[in-house]
């Protein structure tokens, strides 16, 4: 059989067609496309474009490149007396972890990224931080809940924006307590077995429903991608729980909402963390989404720079409504941008110095991190009102009045 | 223990929901029955069902229900020139190479959703989709009972096409044997190339009513795949009426899953039903009775 092939395919023409072969991959792989205009400054981002999560990355997408665009029609960043422009690249992880370490990879060895940017829940940046942590590349990221970010190692290079889930699982039970919301005292807590649904249903939902006087009748999980709730809503109903509160992604949330709806179900009070954030979730359930309440932390409302602007332009741009997304984003890559103007440099441990000393209030807060790379930003509640997030809770932040109860 | 209403309630929502099920794995179970294809892109079709029942609506204000047969007949439409295209030049071929065209089409899909509709979450808004029946200690959903009496419609339909139509007899030829079937006249290839389009208008239309139910993504299909080949296991592949009740007894063991184990072990019990079925009796429940 050798013979046979080796007779068929003279060897220089074999030659030839490895070596064609093998430039053929090299162009395709992007070898002369992995070197880096002169004088130009690359930042990476692996984001979810695709898959469950991809509500909350487009918003991060528009909050990324609005900061990178500012910096470039400024001229960019001055590194030894000479601007430099500065260049985005994304790479969507279609909600995959795997596809998220990947693609911070293929930024780091291919694209030569100067610094990066995160993507969106635990899962997902956390698998990519390690992957950075590893290149010694600094990160900059929100939408990783503090607790869970910092659960998973003592970090060096990677920095993180975003609320902490003791804030979030506790704001609820403080708007009860503030507004003398009168209910049975009856919690059902459904939540999916990601990180944070682990954290925030499995452990501090619990302990804090405890802890104000309350009895949790239902405590259940379910896998992220869980398409059937009818038993644990059964339940729950049975139990008569007028509290019910939910950890789950966008596509979950909305079937959850509307198995409750078609099993008759309408408890007092809804909490739908994490998947009830992005405006698709009203646009997909209308006005069954009305009265649902999610922790924020992010309104143009709020008294920071540019807040106001910032949600205009986004809607002017887009034509679509804006979301909390855009200003952890934003501020996250203005982070990273001041660091390395700072740094004067492209440095990596340059940047990552100038990171640790951010202290200056962004669109999305005063960002300052801690000795775990954190910077927590204060919590507020959420409620769908009309298909408009509007914020009910603390008081001196509302937007407008709590719908209590939630509409049947 | 679960009380008992939530019990009956579980398992009569398992009931209507397997019918359902049923629809959504009819496509599948034929095209693998008649064409020995593994579809991988059988849940890409039922997510263009939904997409096609959402803007169905949003765009001329026909109720997805009242519009099911266009829906099916679009993506009929649509899947027939992938077949003649794409799968017809790979006849003799042997079935992994249509197997992974198949596999690339739902990535190609996915990706065109993806482009033309956005990655956004969706759902089909109807008041009946929230709509609650109530009959003593058991409330079901009335979309999953209006989803089944669809499924049974649509099942008896396929079922009286396949035995009472000169089509069936074709489709039946060429599924036991398509070289004899070719030797006495029947055109393989028009049967295969209908029955590829039949399959992914059941899918359709069974993607509009899971759009209904509850919400879909550019990506959702994989997971209703995988239910799908329970359901095509348990009933027998190319099994018209075995296919109903695959769906059913799914539909029924997942709520006791759910019941038991609560409802994050509903695809672990199908999974683990539909293995044991593959062990024990490969042909499916209804083995023999196709």
């Amino acid at each position: 059989m050798n013979k046979k092939i080796n007779n068929g395919l003279p060897r220089r023409l074999a030659k030839a067609a490895l070596f064609g072969a093998v430039a053929s991959f090299a162009l395709v792989a992007g070898w002369t496309s992995s070197a880096n205009a002169a004088d130009e400054i690359v930042i990476g981002a692996s984001l979810p474009l695709s898959g469950p999560l991809a509500g909350f990355g487009s918003f991060q997408q528009w909050g990324y490149k609005r900061a990178i665009d500012a910096v470039n029609k400024a001229g960019g960043i001055a590194i030894d007396g000479k601007k430099w422009p500065v260049r985005l690249i994304i790479r969507d992880d279609k909600t995959d972890p795997n596809a998220s370490a990947s693609n911070i990879e293929t930024l780091i060895s291919r694209d030569n990224v100067t610094a990066l940017l995160g993507s969106c829940t635990p899962s997902l940046v956390n698998a990519g931080a390690l992957v950075a942590e590893r290149h010694k590349k600094p990160m900059v990221t929100g939408c990783d809940p503090l607790e869970a970010f910092k659960s998973v190692r003592k970090w060096t290079y990677v920095w993180d924006l975003f609320f902490d889930e003791p804030d979030l699982a506790g704001a609820d039970f403080k708007m009860i307590a503030e507004y003398g919301i009168e209910t049975n005292k009856k919690v059902a807590i459904l939540h999916d077995n990601g990180p944070d649904g682990q954290i925030v249903g499995g452990q501090i939902w619990p302990a804090m429903a405890k802890a104000g006087g309350m009895e949790v009748v239902e405590n259940a999980s379910f896998p992220i991608d869980n398409t059937q709730f009818t038993s644990i809503i059964a339940e729950a109903k049975s139990k008569n729980a007028e509290i019910v509160l939910v950890d789950s992604i966008t596509p979950q949330a909305v079937s959850i909402r509307k198995q409750m709806a078609s099993a008759g179900f309408s408890p007092k009070i809804l909490v739908i963390e994490k998947g009830a954030e992005p405006v698709q979730f009203a646009e997909a359930l209308g006005k069954l989404s009305d009265g649902i309440l999610v922790g924020g932390y992010w309104d143009p409302s709020f008294p920071y720079p540019g807040a106001a602007q910032l949600a205009a332009d986004f809607e002017k741009e887009t034509g679509q409504t804006s979301s909390q997304h855009i200003a952890d984003s934003n501020s996250a890559a203005e982070i990273l941008l001041d660091a390395i103007a700072a740094a004067g440099s492209t440095d990596p441990e340059k940047i990552n110095a100038a990171i640790a000393k951010t202290d200056k209030t962004y669109v999305a807060g005063l960002i300052k991190f801690d000795e775990n790379h954190t910077s927590k930003l204060p919590m507020a509640i959420d409620q769908w009102q009309s298909g408009k997030a509007i914020v009910v809770w603390p008081k001196d932040r509302a937007t407008g009045k709590l719908l209590f109860p939630m509409p049947n | 223990m679960p009380s008992l209403d939530v019990v009956a309630s579980s398992l009569a929502s398992g009931f209507f929901l397997g019918g359902i099920y049923a629809l959504t794995a009819l496509g599948l179970s034929l095209v693998l029955g008649v064409m020995r294809l593994v579809n991988l892109a059988h849940g890409e079709f039922l997510i263009l069902g939904a997409y096609a029942g959402l803007f169905l609506l949003k765009w001329t204000g026909v109720d997805p229900l009242a519009g099911l047969l266009l829906v099916g007949l679009a993506v009929g439409l649509l899947a027939y020139p992938i077949h003649r295209f794409l799968l017809t030049p790979l006849r003799g071929k042997g079935p992994e190479a249509p197997m992974m065209t198949m596999f690339g089409v739902s990535i190609i899909m996915q990706n065109l959703f993806i482009l033309l509709f956005s990655a956004d979450t969706r759902s089909i808004e109807r008041d009946y989709a929230t709509a609650s029946l109530s009959v003593g200690p058991v409330t079901i959903a009335w979309i999953y009972v209006i989803g089944f009496a669809v499924s049974v419609i649509a099942i008896g339909l396929v079922h009286l096409l396949v035995s009472r139509t000169a089509f069936g007899r074709d489709l039946r030829a060429s599924a036991v044997d398509p070289f004899a079937a070719a030797i006495v006249g029947v055109d393989v290839q028009r049967v295969h190339a209908a029955t590829f389009a039949l399959g992914a208008a059941c899918a359709g239309i069974g993607g509009t009513l899971i759009g209904i139910a509850f919400s879909f993504t550019p990506s959702s299909g994989a997971t209703y795949l995988l239910t799908n080949f329970a359901v095509v296991v348990l009933g027998g592949m190319g099994n018209i009426m075995g296919t109903l009740l695959g769906g059913v007894t799914l539909g029924i063991m997942q709520s006791l899953g759910g019941i038991v184990l609560g409802d994050g072990y509903r695809d672990l019990v199908g999974m683990v039903l539909f293995l044991i079925v593959l062990a024990i009796r490969p042909t499916g429940l209804l083995a023999g009775k196709s």
